[in-house]
């Protein structure tokens, strides 16, 4: 291996603050060239500050960076790497070939485009990196998202460079659509591209990359050979410490016969699943950022088409094609991932938010509003919920993202739902509003509902819930509960995506 | 203090109050009355104005009369406008469908001989399905309502020149029934009665009735609406079909004013009641098209016209009047909608 050409990037004592964060603290990483180097850790581990050094986007503090033995001072314009973010950036409406011209420039004669061209250049650039060329004058929208990925690819290597930054390029790819992206990149290595490819999905790694490099809160920890790893030796790696699969708590409820039965859902590119929860039980779905697997939650509630599989409530089987005002009626409740743009009701008071389809009158639409009822129901849960300001005529816009959320939350329980489904319940509210929404499941939970929490906030499933299910590509891939639901286990299950499903005792 | 006595009757009354702003200052509170009952405060300078300056002419019987039956129209067909328009869509045929209804209600009486009963029901059929061609459209086939409702104003303006042969229809030997049902009976001009009785109505509907919140609903958040169970499709189906419904009778009720079927009678009316809505939806509920907002604006446009006309401005001025307004009342809503949003992005103190 040793070769006396230099390596394709030589990074040495790197570093970063971020006011008083050390995002990178003297970190180093070597990639060789025609290598696939992974580069993994948690979240905050310092790797997106390290592509953004890279890209020219963010100055470093201290440290060098070599590309091919020349020490650089990256730039966004001139740096010889190519970027793939997870959000391609490519435009649906726009050929193939349109969208590798926003790259490289539309060859003109006259000041007018050459379409010829155009359509050349973009087989030629695919040619180039040995795949095969999709016809050009396609419209990007009508390709899988594995070609999308791999046109984001050809593009950014169009510039003529060799050195290519993954970053999670298949976070919301699934299988197959993943095997046929690892095919062209392992053409491109052999090629003599050397690639950075961060992924939080650890088993990916087996088989693909070459070396692998781990950071921890902002430092260097290891950097390895993958043949001398074992996903264990990673995880442990990424944690800094044993892995702890064990809590001490124990505290799981007489669990009672289930409320919820899901067989054999498929749902878009999720699936076939089978899970069940009970009454009185909150249950984590867990996955990773991007993965599509709240799919599976919106299909229980209606608003995703389920291709296949039956869900039962309390025994009776919720139709597949029952309505979102049925499934209501029936006693689910989802409260959506995106609060502003699929909860909130901008310009509306608190009550109206409460109460967008007023209760107890489902399907009657020209009865009157009972005013009294929902003015005693609002106040009474702004103040079960602590909402700031204590006043239904408050416009939602007025309120922080922890007291919307608290409404919002609020909303679903007015409906006296049995089953609900809960997305991402905490994600950017406060501290306090967190603990009171945790307060109120558990409380929703202990009256005997059934909660599915789907989340990709490891921490929040560990102290929240009492059994989760660790969704990978669509399958159930693990099964943590009781004393074995700690936050480590659902990393290292979550990241190695453990094909075999673990009894639980 | 003044914060908590001016909470507690919009707390009784329920609504969605600019007036209750938790821990403001009195200045932003003051802003917020003169938010919600700005409309009323012109109203009011507007009637005291050009009554001192046309004493003896602006606040006439006559005078008041003639403004009410004229404007009659324009109000039904901005209460019309107004449905679709809470849902954030919008509905451009209204003025079209006014001058068929209008056309129609003349050329069946005099040219079919048809009893006016017979043929305003005949009408009102038509202007349902007119209505539902426009949901249908918006909903199924996913139009958007500004092309969709453009196109079918367009035909429904075809229809009325191709009945009419492009010609005036004179209302000779109309019923008596027909011609009185405009006139005014005990000082009081009957489609000004109409009107309240539309407008009582509609405000129960929107104020008071679960689909008048989900209509709003519907336009605050459509995604949001459809996922708390909503029927989104129903619903602006439901409102195209009324606002279709009320152009018609709007249509009917022109006609007995006019006693002559025109062909080109319509489209004028659009811009005119589209005005009052929007500029309807910066008062009394502020961010939202409302129906008392938008009966004042009727009146605020119409006695403001009327004065301005009496000092001795042109006939055009009209249009200068409407289009202004129109900019004006649209401009004021998106300046009161970024307020907003300000204020709902910007960090709150405890």
């Amino acid at each position: 291996m040793a070769s006396i050409a230099p390596p394709a990037v030589a990074i040495a004592g790197l570093s970063k603050s971020f006011l008083s964060t050390r995002a990178l603290d003297r970190v180093d990483l070597t990639i060789r060239r025609g290598e696939i180097h992974a580069l993994v850790g948690e979240n905050g581990a310092g790797k997106s500050t390290l592509i953004k050094v890279l890209a020219g986007l963010v100055l470093p503090d201290a440290g060098e960076i070599r590309i091919h033995g020349k020490v650089v001072e990256p730039h966004p314009d001139t740096v010889p790497i190519a970027f793939v973010h997870q959000d391609i950036g490519l435009v649906d409406d726009l050929s193939i070939g349109e969208n590798v011209a926003l790259i490289t420039g539309y060859p003109r004669s006259w000041g007018m485009i050459k379409w010829k061209k155009v359509w050349a250049q973009t087989q030629q650039t695919y040619a180039a990196m040995g795949v095969e060329p999709p016809d050009p004058r396609a419209p990007v929208g009508t390709l899988s998202a594995a070609s999308k990925a791999v046109l984001g690819i050809v593009r950014a290597l169009s510039r003529k460079v060799d050195i290519v930054v993954l970053d999670e390029p298949t976070a919301s790819l699934p299988g197959p659509d993943a095997q046929h992206l690892f095919e062209v990149l392992k053409r491109l290595r052999a090629a003599g591209t050397s690639i950075l490819y961060v992924s939080h999905r650890l088993n990916e790694l087996f088989g693909l990359v070459d070396s692998v490099t781990v950071f921890r809160d902002g430092r260097h920890v290891s950097s390895r050979p993958i043949g001398e790893l074992t996903p264990d030796d990673i995880v442990r790696d990424m944690l800094g410490r044993e892995l702890e699969l064990h809590k001490d708590a124990v505290a799981i409820g007489a669990v009672s016969k289930p409320l919820l039965e899901v067989t054999g859902l498929c749902v878009g590119d999720q699936g076939p699943l089978s899970f069940s929860i009970a009454s009185g039980e909150i249950l984590g779905l867990i996955g990773l950022r991007g993965a599509g697997y709240e799919a599976i939650g919106r299909a229980i509630f209606g608003l995703s088409r389920q291709s296949a599989g039956t869900v039962r409530l309390a025994g009776v089987e919720v139709e597949p094609g029952l309505s979102i005002s049925d499934r209501i009626a029936r006693g689910i409740a989802l409260l959506a991932g995106d609060r502003l743009r699929e909860s909130a009701l901008t310009g509306m008071s608190l009550r109206e938010n409460l109460f967008p389809n007023p209760p107890g009158d489902h399907g009657r639409l020209f009865k009157p509003v009972d005013r009294p009822r929902e003015a005693r129901e609002t106040n009474a849960i702004l103040d079960r919920f602590d909402v700031r300001p204590r006043n239904g005529a408050a416009l939602i816009d007025w309120l922080s993202g922890g007291n919307q959320q608290k409404i919002f939350v609020g909303r679903w329980l007015a409906t006296g739902a049995k089953v609900y489904i809960m997305e991402e319940p905490t994600a950017g509210v406060d501290i306090g509003a967190k603990a009171v929404i945790h307060r109120i499941l558990k409380g929703l939970a202990a009256d005997g509902a059934a909660i599915l929490v789907v989340s990709s906030d490891f921490e929040e499933v560990a102290s929240l819930c009492e059994r989760a299910l660790i969704i990978g590509r669509g399958a159930i891939t693990g099964e943590l509960a009781g004393a074995s639901l700690t936050l480590d286990g659902l990393i290292a299950r979550s990241s190695l995506s453990a094909p075999a499903r673990e009894e639980v005792h | 203090m003044l914060d908590r006595k001016l909470s507690d009757p919009a707390l009784n009354e329920g609504g969605a109050r600019a007036i209750t702003v938790p821990s403001r200052s009195a200045v932003h509170i003051l802003s917020n009355i003169v938010a919600v009952y700005g409309l009323l405060v012109v109203f009011t300078l507007v009637l005291i104005i050009f009554g001192a300056l046309r004493p003896r002419s602006f606040l006439s019987v006559s005078n008041v009369n003639s403004i009410m039956v004229s404007q009659s129209v324009t109000a039904m067909l901005a209460l019309a406008e107004m449905l679709p328009l809470a849902t954030k869509q919008f509905d451009l045929s209204v003025g079209y469908h006014l001058g068929m209804a209008q056309m129609l209600i003349i050329g069946l009486q005099v040219q079919q001989g048809l009893s006016w009963p017979v043929a305003s029901a005949m009408i009102l059929m038509l202007s349902v399905l007119v209505g539902f061609l426009n949901g249908a459209l918006v909903t199924w086939l996913k139009i958007d309502s500004f092309i969709a409702t453009m196109g079918v104003g367009t035909l429904l303006y075809g229809i009325s020149n191709w009945y009419s042969n492009g010609e005036q229809i004179v209302g000779m030997s109309l019923s008596d029934s027909f011609t009185n049902m405009t006139g005014i009976v005990h000082g009081l001009p009957l489609p000004a009665l109409y009107v309240g009785v539309l407008a009582i109505i509609l405000w129960v509907v929107m104020e008071r009735l679960p689909v008048g919140r989900h209509l709003y609903v519907i336009g605050s958040n459509v995604r949001a609406a459809e996922l708390t169970g909503i029927r989104v499709s129903n619903h602006i189906m439901g409102a195209f079909v009324a606002s279709g419904f009320i152009s018609g009778i709007a249509g009917i009720v022109l006609g007995s004013i006019l006693q002559t079927g025109t062909p080109s009678v319509g489209p004028e009316y659009l811009l005119p009641a589209f005005a009052a809505t929007l500029l309807g939806a910066t008062s009394i509920r502020p961010g939202r098209v409302n129906v008392i907002g938008t009966l004042l604006s009727v009146l605020v446009l119409a006695f403001s016209f009327s004065g301005v006309q009496q000092l001795g401005a042109p006939f055009f001025v009209q249009y200068f009047f409407n289009g202004g307004i129109l900019i004006v009342a649209v401009g004021l809503s998106v300046y009161a909608a970024r307020r907003r949003q300000r204020a709902a992005t910007t960090p709150k103190n405890p």
